[in-house]
């Protein structure tokens, strides 16, 4: 038992630790929990936006979604950019790291130049890839065309058009990966690749057998981050196709955004709300099922 | 049959030399071990033969072979490193096994054997299953040297493989090495700054200064007979002391003059020619005498340390300071006056301006 003055010294600190997290707490509660806890009611009634009127639902929100052929398509159209940017950028992202994790010369410019487009702005990048993919003037296509191949409409055709955004991601996205990645491989001693060179293995069996294995917890960390960012993904959507052509960009950030404020229905842009929070967190629980138990951490 | 030869292997980086034409044969069956202070190009040394590094200008021979621009893995060679280099998500058994798993065609029964029989010679058999982590020090050790065994090379290079363990430890693994590189066999080349490591395991040691060898022979050759005075002061502890003298030559020999003491050595020398020369005297070919009784030299005691059975003294003679060792009971008091006398016919003679040792004809 903690009692007298150990008590009171006890009380005063923790006071002090509660003082200095109440900022935080007021804003997380302001501008996360609250907002998450609202969803969550209006997921079960019928609010437009700008209207006092609200109407008691019950699941009939959730039941809508069953028979929404476009909810099913966002969420697919979701899935399918997550799960091919983040794999893509980053092995991207790896094979960049371990590249440029040499003492050549010249080797920060690169390092610099590959981080770069983590610092444009997303609708500055989104707009210069609209450029790059237009269809008459585009550079891309008169890359193609250099190499005899045929010219694609890119962002028109409902068959490319996710294509083109993923492509575009993963350029935004490798940058940043590869910084972190970078870090990690720099932090494994040389001498164990020296070791595995003079036992003759080859460098794609280090890459497989050592590196990877002891970037490990780094590796989890991106997946895990660009689960979170991608699925968040509404700023290139936005920009570059406004979720079409013929919805074929049309992911579930933008289809929230188009019931909330493009058709004021709030309730039912909460209920996809909901709906997109339990998808995420169930791609996280998995992530961590698969790879969690893989994960190598050095010096334990 | 496993010879290493280095002729004139250099190495600089960024156009600054940092080893100056090395030449040095490393016989089969031999351990050779390369010491010198940090920075002398030891391990920079060692690292060209392992192909780690590229030999800037300069032949390495293995076997006859010349490997000097070949991949490490060409060169049938295996490195234990001085971290011990294990890969820390693996057990000892696969940190074994992993070069011969991803680089030969062994059969696994083979590669089993081999770990099995390395595992026995270290007596690490019943830590295989372990993770690096799960292991001691000496344990790492053991588990790096097993993995340099079941690849059987031609030559095993070994970069201060002893430096992170523990004193005792170190004595252990020492006699362990020894006990292996006698029953096995093995040719080694071995990195050590420690003149005590390259004393008691080399068949020959290498000595290097600055990017150049100084001297290579038998432990005993070195500390017996020292080609300059680098490897004078550099073999043995407490070091050899010099004494800056005079040489004048006197009829058969010459007298070397002292402002304390004057000495005649008799024989011919390498050089006649009077000049100021350096007298090495070691601590064990100084006897100590009470101050009445006669004595080539007088001086004072500056300081003692009892080392066990043996004690040094710190003896001022004018300008210069010199140890002697003795009995523990004959040490002097710390003050005192004693009289010294130097065992002359194995005391050595170094030229003042080279440092190169001269010859006694």
């Amino acid at each position: 038992m903690v009692t007298g003055p150990a008590l009171r010294a006890h009380v005063r600190e923790a006071g002090l630790a509660y003082l200095l997290l109440a900022p935080s707490l007021v804003f997380l509660a302001a501008f996360t929990y609250w907002p998450i806890i609202r969803s969550v009611w209006f997921s079960f009634h019928d609010v437009m936006l700008g209207s006092d009127k609200i109407f008691f639902l019950g699941l009939e929100n959730y039941q809508r979604l069953w028979t929404d052929a476009l909810f099913w398509k966002s969420l697919a159209n979701t899935a399918f950019y997550t799960l091919v940017t983040i794999p893509s950028a980053i092995a991207c992202a790896l094979l960049l790291a371990v590249a440029l994790d040499s003492k050549l010369r010249g080797m920060t410019f690169y390092r610099s130049a590959f981080f770069y487009p983590v610092m444009i702005p997303s609708v500055a990048a989104g707009m210069v890839w609209v450029f790059l993919y237009a269809p008459g003037y585009g550079p891309i296509n008169h890359a193609l065309a250099l190499f005899g191949l045929p010219k694609l409409e890119w962002l028109y055709d409902s068959n490319t058009a996710m294509i083109a955004i993923i492509i575009m991601s993963i350029w935004k996205y490798s940058g940043y990966f590869m910084l972190i990645l970078l870090a990690a491989l720099q932090m494994i001693p040389s001498d164990l690749h020296e070791a595995a060179r003079l036992d003759g293995v080859s460098a794609w069996n280090r890459l497989i057998h050592i590196t990877i294995p002891l970037i490990s917890p780094t590796l989890y960390f991106v997946i895990i981050i660009g689960l979170l960012h991608s699925y968040q993904i509404f700023d290139y959507v936005y920009v570059m196709t406004q979720g079409g052509p013929a919805d074929a960009t049309n992911v579930l950030t933008f289809y929230i955004y188009q019931n909330g404020f493009q058709y004021q229905d709030i309730g039912y842009a909460s209920t996809l709300a909901n709906v997109l929070l339990l998808f995420v967190g169930g791609l996280i629980t998995l992530v961590a099922l698969v790879f969690g138990r893989r994960v190598h951490y050095l010096g334990r | 049959m496993a010879e290493v030869v280095l002729q004139g292997v250099s190495k600089s980086y960024q156009g600054r030399p940092t080893v100056h034409g090395v030449d040095l044969a490393v016989a089969d069956r031999e351990f050779m071990v390369l010491v010198g202070p940090s920075g002398c190009g030891k391990s920079t040394t060692l690292r060209m033969v392992a192909g780690l590094e590229e030999i800037t200008a300069g032949r390495l021979l293995i076997d006859g072979r010349d490997v000097t621009h070949a991949e490490p893995q060409k060169r049938d060679i295996a490195m234990v490193f001085q971290s011990y280099a294990l890969y820390p998500h693996m057990t000892a058994y696969r940190n074994m096994a992993f070069g011969l798993l991803k680089t030969s065609k062994l059969p696994k029964a083979e590669i089993d054997r081999r770990i099995g029989e390395a595992a026995e010679i270290l007596h690490i058999t019943h830590l295989l299953e372990r993770k690096p982590n799960a292991l001691s020090g000496g344990e790492r050790q053991r588990v790096a040297i097993g993995r340099a065994l079941v690849r059987q090379p031609k030559v095993f290079l070994f970069d201060e493989p002893l430096s992170n363990l523990d004193a005792k430890l170190r004595t252990h693994m020492r006699g362990e090495l020894k006990r292996l590189h006698k029953e096995l066999g093995l040719t080694v080349i071995y990195v050590t700054h420690d003149q005590i490591e390259a004393m008691t395991l080399g068949t020959r040691v290498a000595i290097l200064s600055e990017g150049r060898l100084q001297q290579v022979g038998a432990p005993m050759d070195l500390y017996m007979r020292p080609a300059n005075t680098f490897v004078a002061t550099f073999i043995g502890s407490p070091e050899m002391s010099l004494l800056r003298c005079a040489l004048r030559p006197n009829g058969a020999g010459s007298v070397v003059h002292h402002p304390r003491f004057d000495t005649h050595i008799p024989g011919a020398l390498e050089r006649a020619e009077p000049g100021d020369i350096l007298l090495g005297v070691r601590p064990e070919e100084v006897t100590l005498s009470p101050p009445e009784t006669p004595a080539m030299a007088r001086g004072t005691v500056e300081r003692t340390e009892l080392i066990g059975s043996e004690a040094l003294a710190e003896i001022r003679m004018g300008d210069d300071r010199l140890m002697a060792r003795t009995p523990v009971m004959q040490a002097p008091d710390v003050g005192a006056e004693v009289g010294l006398s130097f065992d002359m016919a194995r005391v050595r003679l170094f030229d003042a301006a080279t440092g190169r040792a001269l010859a006694r004809l």
